[in-house]
C-alpha cells in the first residue's frame, strides 16, 4: 500500500496514469484495426479472466478468505441471466441485475455459514457449497434442463429508443463489454484498496484476532468482501453466458472453473490491483497455445524432429492432448519460483535493478 | 466512578477453573497492576474482560455498562482495548498502515486516520520506521507498534498484556516512560507484568492472582509485604 507522499512519487503517479490512459485508449481502438475474430476472442477471454481474477482477489487476496468455490457465483449469475433470456424473454442487460440479486442472496447465506470457519476449513466449505450448486443444477431438470444445459438461441437487439446500438452478431460488442467490465472491476479494486474497506480487509487477512480487538466487526466486513466479490463474479458469469450462448453445469459451475479463478490471481500476484490482469495475460494465451498445436509445430521448426517420422506423428497427435499436463507443470514452476506471482517477481527484479544502479 | 468493575468472574475450561470468583474494581485514571505466577489466569481474565471469552459466571462492567457477551470490536468501540502478550503485527502492512487500522475505529476518513496514526507513532518514537513493513520490525519495535495501534483507537481503558516481555532494560525503560506518559494523558491502564520492580514502580494498585483466584489486592507496598503473595511467588517453605 502506498504510504509515501513525496513529490517524486506524485510525479511517478502522473506517469503511471498517462501510461494507463494510453493502454486503455489503445485497447478501445483495437477492434478498428483488428478484424480477426480469433484475436478478438482471445482478448475477450483475457478480459473475462481479468474480471474473475479481480473479483476473487477482493475476497481472497485482500480479505484472505481463500474461496475455491467462486464457480457458484459465476454459475448462478450465468444461469439466471440465460434462463431469464431464454424462458422469459428478459434481455440480458436487465437479466444480469436479477443474476446479481440471486448471487447476493446465495453469497450472504453461504457467508453467514462458512465465515464461522477459518483457513483450510473455509476453503473446504467453499468447495462444498459450489459442488452443491453444481449438483443442484445437474439434477433440477425441470428448472435448469440438467446436464443437457441451456442454449441461448437469440440475443435480443440492444436499442436505445429506435436507434440500434448493437445486434450482438459479431465479437466486437462483446469485446467492448468485456473491456468495460474489466475496467470496472479494476476500478472497484482500486477503490477498495484506497478506502477504509481495504485497510479492514487486509487487517482481517493479516491477523483476524488482532483486527477484532481493534474494533473491526469481522463477520460484517467478511460479508461485505464476499458481497463485492460475488457481485463482480456474477457479472463475469452473465457476460460469459451471453458471449458463449450456452450454459451447463460442467462449464459454469465446475470445480475446474473455481480453481482457474484462483490460479489467475496466484500466477499474477495475490492482493495487488494488477496481479489478476497480469495473471490473465499470462494464462489465457498460454492455455490457448497449448490447446492448439503450437508446441509440436515449434519443435518441428527447430529441425530436431521430422514431422513425417514416427516421433513426429506421435507429437502431432498427442501434444495437444497433453495441454492440461503441461499447463499444470508450468503453474507449479511459477508457484515454486515466484511465490508472489509474476507481478511480485517483476517488482522484485525492478527493485533489485534500482539497488544495483544506486 | 469506577471505570471497570469485575464482579465474581469465573471462567471454566472443562473442569479447569482458569478464573474463579475474581472481583475488583478500578478507578478512572489509575494504573492497575495485575500480577501472579504463570498460569494464574491473568490473560484469561483479559480475554473475559475484552470479549474474547464470555465469562462462565459473573459480570464485567465498563463505565457502568454491563459488557458480558459483547464482541471485542464492540468493546473497542466503547473505549476499552487490549494488546497481546504475543505481539500481532499486521505483517504485510507498513507501520503507519497498522496504526491507521486502529485509528479507523473512530473515523472513516483515511486522511484523518493517517494524521492520528502519525501522531501515535511519534508518541512511541517509531516515526523513522513509519513506512517499514511491520513484519520486519525487531521485537522491541513491534511492542511499541502494538501500543501505538491501540492508542490510535482513542481508548479510555488500555489493557497491556506483558508489553515488556522479551525486551532489554533500556527498551523496558522506554515503555515504562510511555505508560506513565499515557497515564498523564488520563487514560486508565491495566498492566500485566512479570517484573516485580517495574510493576511496583508504575502501579497505583495491584491485584494478585494465583491459580485463578484473587489472592489479594492493595497498594504496591501492601502487596509486597503480604505473606500470601510471598508464599505464592517463593513457595511456602520460604521464611
Amino acid at each position: 500500500m502506498a504510504t509515501t507522499t513525496t513529490t517524486s512519487s506524485s510525479k511517478a503517479a502522473l506517469v503511471k496514469l498517462a501510461i494507463a490512459l494510453l493502454i486503455v485508449g489503445s485497447l478501445f481502438a483495437v477492434p478498428r484495426y483488428v478484424s480477426s475474430p480469433y484475436a478478438l476472442h482471445i482478448m475477450i477471454l483475457i478480459f473475462l479472466s481479468t474480471i474473475m481474477g479481480e473479483s476473487w482477489n477482493i475476497l481472497g487476496g485482500y480479505t484472505g478468505q481463500y474461496s475455491v468455490g467462486h464457480a457458484a457465483y459465476f454459475g448462478v449469475g450465468a444461469y439466471t441471466t440465460v434462463m431469464l433470456m431464454q424462458f422469459r424473454q428478459v434481455p440480458p442487460w436487465i437479466g444480469v441485475w436479477a443474476g446479481i440479486a440471486a448471487v447476493l442472496v446465495v453469497a450472504l447465506i453461504i457467508g453467514s455459514i462458512c465465515f464461522r470457519l477459518r483457513g483450510p476449513y473455509f476453503v473446504l466449505a467453499s468447495i462444498a457449497v459450489a459442488e452443491i450448486m453444481r449438483l443442484s443444477a445437474t439434477n433440477l431438470n425441470s428448472i435448469t434442463k440438467g446436464a443437457e444445459g441451456i442454449l441461448a438461441t437469440e440475443i435480443p437487439v440492444f436499442k436505445i429508443g429506435e436507434h440500434v446500438v448493437t445486434d450482438f452478431l459479431t465479437k466486437v460488442p462483446f469485446y467492448y463489454i468485456g473491456l468495460s467490465l474489466a475496467l470496472i472491476t479494476i476500478a472497484v479494486t482500486w477503490g477498495v484498496q484506497h478506502s477504509k474497506l481495504g485497510y479492514y480487509f487486509q487487517a482481517i487477512r493479516e491477523d483476524q484476532d488482532a483486527a477484532h480487538s481493534l474494533g473491526i466487526n469481522i463477520p460484517l466486513y467478511k460479508n461485505i468482501g464476499l458481497a463485492i466479490s460475488a457481485t463482480l463474479t456474477a457479472l463475469a458469469g452473465s457476460f460469459y453466458a451471453i458471449y458463449v450462448g450456452f450454459v451447463d453445469p460442467t462449464t459454469v459451475l465446475s470445480l475446474d472453473l473455481s480453481v482457474q479463478i484462483v490460479l489467475v490471481c496466484i500466477i499474477g500476484g495475490i492482493g495487488t490491483i494488477y496481479g489478476p490482469v497480469v495473471g490473465a495475460i499470462a494464462l489465457v494465451p498460454l492455455s490457448e497455445a497449448l490447446r492448439s498445436n503450437v508446441i509440436a509445430e515449434g519443435i518441428f521448426k527447430t529441425g530436431f524432429v521430422d514431422p513425417a517420422s514416427a516421433t513426429g506423428t506421435f507429437l502431432k497427435e498427442n501434444l495437444a492432448h497433453a495441454h492440461v499436463l503441461i499447463y499444470g507443470i508450468l503453474v507449479v514452476i511459477v508457484i515454486l519460483f515466484m511465490p508472489e506471482g509474476v507481478l511480485g517477481f517483476i517488482r522484485k527484479l525492478g527493485s533489485r535493478m534500482k539497488k544495483g544502479k544506486a | 466512578m469506577a471505570i471497570l468493575e469485575i464482579q465474581h468472574v469465573s471462567k471454566f475450561f472443562g473442569g479447569l477453573a482458569a478464573n474463579s470468583d475474581v472481583s475488583f474494581s478500578m478507578e478512572e485514571g489509575m494504573i492497575m497492576g495485575l500480577i501472579g505466577p504463570n498460569g494464574a489466569g491473568k490473560t484469561t481474565l483479559f480475554n473475559c474482560i475484552t470479549g474474547y471469552y464470555p465469562p462462565s459466571k459473573g459480570d464485567v462492567f465498563f463505565k457502568g455498562r454491563r459488557m458480558n457477551g459483547l464482541q471485542p470490536d464492540k468493546v473497542c468501540k466503547l473505549g476499552m482495548v487490549r494488546t497481546w502478550q504475543k505481539v500481532r503485527p499486521l505483517g504485510k502492512l507498513s507501520v503507519v498502515d497498522n496504526v491507521m487500522v486502529g485509528a479507523l475505529c473512530r473515523t472513516n476518513s483515511l486522511r484523518v486516520a493517517r494524521e492520528i496514526a502519525m501522531e501515535q507513532i511519534e508518541v512511541v518514537h517509531l516515526s523513522h520506521k513509519a513506512d517499514f513493513l511491520a513484519g520486519g520490525l525487531p521485537i522491541g519495535e513491534r511492542k511499541k507498534l502494538e501500543v501505538a495501534r491501540v492508542l490510535a483507537t482513542k481508548p479510555d481503558l488500555l489493557l497491556l498484556d506483558e508489553v515488556m516481555g522479551g525486551l532489554n532494560p533500556s527498551e523496558s525503560e522506554e515503555i515504562i516512560r510511555l505508560i506513565l506518559d499515557i497515564k498523564a494523558r488520563g487514560v486508565s491502564q491495566m498492566v500485566i507484568e512479570h517484573d516485580m520492580k517495574t510493576i511496583m514502580r508504575i502501579s497505583d494498585r495491584i491485584v494478585v492472582l494465583n491459580s485463578g483466584e484473587k489472592l489479594t489486592e492493595g497498594s504496591p507496598d501492601e502487596v509486597v509485604q503480604n505473606q500470601a503473595v510471598i508464599d505464592a511467588y517463593l513457595g511456602e517453605s520460604h521464611a
